[in-house]
């Protein structure tokens, strides 16, 4: 069978400062991204990593950016993550960089992987935690969370809630 | 009986290089129909990187290119490139469309993997 194939790269955007959520928008990313895959690959780079590329999921609390291009260029588009230095939006410019978590061939993948990174995170919290009442809070929210019946099935299995 | 023991003990083993050169080299010329001031050596290679920089962005113009021999009376050089980098760096000479303001082209007269082979052009071969 002869399809297109992509691949999906899930990254997490790091920040020092607390504003740079607000700005986490997908049009001030992809062209972050773009900006940057220009820079470092040039014109061909830019054209051959453009031709399917988009920014398929955001999430400003967690700064989990899940990026999709194809097959054939997903290399020069890890190549060139590092090289995201700040996001601009609204003209303001925040420091913050990119770390790359997980490249997977489908969405499916990708969301596996980040139930379980989620997980594992939520505990570290919870280790580094200081204070008793944010142990409390943090074990509060992960009781509760649980699968309910009227919701869609897909989006509600990933535990990121707002832990700051 | 000595050489089949020898024959016996040698195994045989038969290696297939694709591409055994490690180098790629360009005659190129570079041709300024608007005229003016000819770069010198340095600028040639400026200009090689510039094009090499536009096309294939900084990955491109850290590729290792030499620039081996120059002469400013015809504009023709003998580049030097590491194999695997030969086709970035001709798509670059190709598609480069000005130099400082000015329309310029460059033209790839000869490309082999051996610096002897440049010698000689039949092309220009006077018969």
């Amino acid at each position: 069978m002869v399809r297109f194939k992509n691949r999906y790269v899930l990254c997490e955007v790091v920040s020092e400062d607390p504003r740079c959520r607000q700005c986490i928008e997908d049009r001030a990313l992809g062209l972050a991204v773009r900006d940057a895959i220009a820079r470092v690959h040039g014109d061909y780079g830019l054209a051959c990593c453009s031709i399917s590329f988009t920014v398929k999921y955001l999430n400003a609390y967690t700064g989990t950016v899940l990026l999709r291009c194809r097959k054939d260029s997903y290399r020069l588009l890890c190549s060139a993550l590092p090289f995201v230095r700040y996001l601009e939006s609204r003209a303001q410019r925040y420091p913050c960089f990119l770390n790359t978590l997980h490249v997977g061939g489908t969405i499916r993948t990708c969301q596996k992987f980040l139930i379980q990174y989620n997980r594992t995170q939520l505990l570290r919290l919870l280790q580094n935690c200081t204070n008793e009442e944010e142990r409390q809070c943090i074990q509060k929210s992960l009781l509760s969370c649980s699968l309910t019946e009227e919701q869609s099935q897909s989006g509600d299995e990933e535990e990121d809630d707002d832990t700051e | 009986r000595a050489e089949r023991g020898m024959a016996a003990a040698a195994a045989f083993e038969r290696r297939v290089l694709q591409c055994a050169a490690e180098h790629h080299y360009l005659r190129v010329r570079l041709e300024l129909p608007d005229g003016g001031a000819r770069p010198n050596a340095a600028q040639f290679k400026q200009l090689v990187v510039t094009a090499l920089r536009e096309l294939h962005g900084e990955v491109g113009a850290a590729l290792p290119v030499d620039v081996l021999t120059y002469e400013e009376k015809t504009l023709s050089a003998i580049l030097r490139v590491i194999s695997s980098g030969l086709v970035k760096l001709w798509s670059a000479l190709t598609l480069l469309g000005f130099c400082q303001n000015r329309k310029c082209a460059f033209r790839v007269l000869q490309t082999s993997p051996f610096l002897l082979a440049l010698s000689g052009n039949s092309r220009e071969l006077v018969l």
